[in-house]
């Protein structure tokens, strides 16, 4: 934390840049704003412990202003955590060493909508569902739809790489980016127009989409569009075990189908999620699909994923379970008393891999966490022709809240450690934040040199976010 | 388990939630700031409960920087009332003399003159037209928006009435009916103009109370029994009673297009939804033009529980919203059943859209034919 002159001096100069109402340096506010949506710091919260605060907040409402917020800080050295919504799940926007939070809040604009194009130009600030609900009034939809969608933001969604409950078929959002507006750490603001894409050397959109505020500040991106789909039919499958499921799911996208939802539930999930509302075979999985598109085509994918799914032992559930799901998408991120009871404590581990390594990263993570005391139900979903999404969620409550956080780490170094040993990645689609950050190194391996010595030419003094995605720990 | 138990524990569910109501909450909307929402309110109160933090005085700007408006009860889950909880803590802040200084002008104006404009009390009735009547049908509370600001509320009201063949009686003391400091903290302070109120009433010859402010209303039926003060005749809302009689509201017709604004007090803290939109669907012979958010995910107009005399900018922004809101269906007219949102969304509204209240717009249509 900075002393109490030099914190004083370095509002006066933001509020010349952003008006003083757009600065804060009251420790109420910089409580309120380190609330994030990573279970831990959720735990924490609950339990009355204190999450990591800034120095003072900061609230842009131009790139150019947060050019000049950059300038500031990288001449008081001072570091700089970006956030947007405040829904990560990894602790990504905590100010773990203090500094300027950069608040993109009130960068809420959507620009310009080209419907030749199908593009829409919005400010990194603007919330998920704000975008969706305008789109929508137009015909369109973006396509993205995490379950954080009515908290989480656009430059979240990016500066994550995330992916929404139909990646399967809209794309996950490096596919929906075309262009790109970012400040880097000496104030330079660069712009990667939108282009459905090129060959002129390496897509540096890429290099941004999930650098999670630690090699510049995403202002302003350019998405895709698409059609509202003219009918979306749901339909639900029962498998007597994973594989089967898993195999059934594999030939649906090698025979050319791709559903908009794609979720095969594990007995445990299956159980916890579904049994309440439909008469489930115990140790039965549930598979989720959803077909969006023009009517004959959704009639045809969906007659043929359903012949599947049969012909590898499934029972037909109708449209019941995938329904469901689909209007209750949202109920299963609202706490519950049974989940925050006393030292609770859950997260997932949303690993991925290729679909010759899936059963066995499944199984041996499985394993791992629940020798921790743990309780732990999984789906495969954002499922796509090589591989997927596994969602290992997991649960343990314990006697006190030292032990519930050393449990918690436990679960996780173990978990991950199973994932990378049997050839997964360690995250799909939440990002890796503070969560993830210690096991970056293991994971990109030979390449994680590449990444810090990106990071050492675009932010060499080391302000942008540190301690995030391996980068920048300070002892 | 006992209510504060039970309180605490809400509010430390609500504390850790990954924001599920924060898009609707105007206060978001007008600040974009974390701390200005439900979940903000709640991580300060939590931190309070346990000691941790006390509540400074940005905490306390901060839970009064709330509306009030029961937006984000409708999208919780765990149906966690923040409002409730809110003003629970503001009573606990009048208590210690730590309430925002901005509204000790209500305070004092209601305690001196019976009403929150400094307004001297024996003007309450001097812009409303009625005659004095021994034998009344139904008894009119006008509460002291309609009669120092929205008189034309006021007066369409007993000539929409008269019209439909109901004898209307005033109160000849009426004060205010104590929402502006209920729903601010000063509860004795409400609770001395709630008695002078029920004893009035009750003397008062009538079959029936009617309000056409939502905060009386809710105030009267639910406030007051609370702390037992029992009103010995049924109240009703303005809408409810022309819905209740709708035969003889007449049919009339009203070209343009109607949308309609769900006060805050009247839908999601009274339940009424139904009926202002008969009523305005008979009178104007249109089907109500819903906004996309309306009944309980109605967006507050900004005005209500102090907000505006504290945050007048940010009150205006939100009402602003929401007549963008409404000007979204295409509708001509945007009317609302409540004085305080007629008067924040008129001032907001620009030409292409008339707001009007309920009996307005019936006393437009009547005028018309």
């Amino acid at each position: 934390m900075l002393d109490g002159k030099t914190k004083s001096g370095m509002a006066e100069r933001l509020a010349s840049i952003v008006g003083s109402d757009n600065v804060t340096l009251l420790e109420t506010d910089a409580v309120l704003n380190a609330h994030d949506a990573w279970p831990l710091s959720e735990a924490k919260i609950r339990t009355g412990e204190l999450l990591p605060i800034a120095d003072v907040i900061v609230f842009p409402e131009t790139a150019q202003e947060v050019a000049e917020i950059l300038a500031v800080a990288s001449e008081m050295e001072v570091p700089v955590v970006p956030v947007g919504g405040g829904a990560g799940t990894c602790g990504g926007t905590l100010p773990i060493y203090g500094g300027i939070q950069l608040d993109l809040k009130r960068m809420d604009k959507i620009l310009h909508i080209d419907e030749k194009s199908m593009l829409v130009r919005v400010q990194a600030g603007v919330i998920g569902i704000e975008l969706e609900e305008e789109v929508n009034r137009l015909g369109y939809t973006t396509g993205h739809t995490p379950t954080s969608l009515r908290a989480s933001n656009v430059g979240g969604f990016i500066a994550t790489r995330s992916g929404g409950s139909m990646s399967s078929l809209y794309g996950k959002i490096e596919d929906l980016t075309l262009g790109l507006e970012v400040v880097l750490p000496n104030s330079k603001i660069i712009r990667m127009k939108p282009m459905p894409r090129h060959s002129v050397g390496p897509d540096l959109r890429q290099l941004f989409i999930g650098s999670e505020g630690t090699l510049g500040v995403i202002t302003e991106a350019t998405l895709r569009l698409f059609p509202r789909p003219e009918l979306r039919r749901f339909r639900s499958m029962a498998f007597p075990d994973v594989h089967r499921g898993l195999e059934a799911i594999r030939r649906i996208f090698r025979d050319g189908i791709t559903p908009s939802v794609v979720r095969l539930y594990d007995p445990e999930d299956t159980a916890i999620s579904m049994s309440n509302h439909f008469e489930i075979q115990d140790g039965d999985c549930m598979l989720l699909l959803a077909f969006d598109g023009l009517r004959e085509i959704v009639a045809l994918d969906e007659e043929k994923a359903v012949k599947i799914c049969l012909e590898h032992g499934a029972k037909d559930y109708g449209e019941g379970p995938s329904k469901r799901w689909w209007e209750h998408r949202y109920d299963m991120y609202y706490p519950t008393e049974l989940t925050t009871s006393g030292f609770s404590i859950g997260d997932t581990i949303d690993i991925v891999a290729p679909y010759d390594k899936l059963e066995t990263v499944y199984y041996s993570m499985k394993a791992a966490m629940e020798k921790h005391d743990a309780f732990v139900m999984s789906h495969f979903s954002h499922m796509y022709q090589n591989g997927g999404s596994i969602y290992m969620i997991f649960f343990t409550s314990q006697r006190d809240a030292k032990t519930a956080w050393e449990v918690y780490k436990r679960i996780w170094d173990d978990g991950v450690a199973a994932c990378l040993r049997e050839g997964g990645t360690m995250s799909h689609q939440h990002g890796v934040g503070l969560s993830r950050s210690t096991y970056t190194e293991d994971e990109l391996g030979s390449a994680f040199l590449v990444l810090k010595m990106i990071k050492a030419i675009l932010d060499p003094i080391g302000i942008m976010n540190p301690g995030k995605l391996g980068l920048g720990v300070k002892e | 388990m006992t209510d504060s138990e039970k309180t605490a524990q809400q509010v430390r569910m609500c504390a850790a939630c990954p924001k599920m109501c924060r898009h609707v909450c105007p206060t978001f909307f007008a600040w974009r700031s974390d701390s200005p929402t439900p979940h903000g309110r709640a991580l300060l109160l939590h931190h309070d409960n346990l000691g941790l933090r006390q509540l400074d005085e940005r905490a306390v700007e901060v839970i009064y920087q709330c509306l009030e408006c029961s937006h984000c009860l409708t999208w919780c889950l765990p149906e966690i009332d923040i409002a409730t909880i809110v003003e629970d803590a503001r009573r606990i802040l009048v208590s210690q003399d730590r309430f925002p200084k901005g509204l000790e002008t209500i305070r004092s104006s209601v305690l001196s003159n019976h009403n929150p404009f400094c307004e001297p009390h024996e003007k309450r009735v001097a812009k409303i037209r009625f005659k004095k009547t021994k034998s009344a049908d139904v008894i009119y509370f006008t509460g002291c928006t309609a009669a120092y600001r929205e008189h034309g509320i006021a007066n369409a009201s007993i000539e929409a009435l008269k019209e439909f063949g109901f004898n209307v009686s005033i109160p000849d003391d009426e004060w205010c009916c104590g929402s502006p400091l209920l729903r601010t903290g000063f509860t004795s302070e409400a609770l001395e103009q709630a008695r002078h109120n029920v004893e009035i009433l009750n003397e008062m010859s009538g079959e029936t109370i009617l309000t056409t402010c939502p905060g009386c209303y809710r105030v009267l039926t639910q406030d007051y029994p609370v702390n037992d003060l029992r009103i010995e005749k049924p109240v009703m809302h303005l809408s409810q009673f022309l819905a209740k009689h709708i035969d003889k509201v007449p049919k009339g017709n009203l070209a343009g297009g109607v949308t309609f604004h769900d006060p805050c007090h009247l839908g999601r803290h009274c339940g009424v939804y139904e009926e202002p939109r008969l009523v305005i669907e008979r009178i104007t012979g249109e089907s109500v033009k819903e906004m996309e958010r309306s009944r309980d995910n109605a967006m507050c107009c900004g005005n209500g529980a102090g907000f505006r005399t504290l945050f007048s900018s940010q009150a205006k922004k939100i009402g602003g919203e929401r007549v963008r809101q409404a000007a979204l269906t295409g509708s001509r007219y945007l009317i609302t059943a409540c004085p305080f949102c007629r008067n924040l969304l008129a001032s907001e509204a620009g030409e292409t859209l008339e707001v009007l209240d309920l009996p307005e717009l019936v006393m437009t249509v009547l005028r018309k034919r």
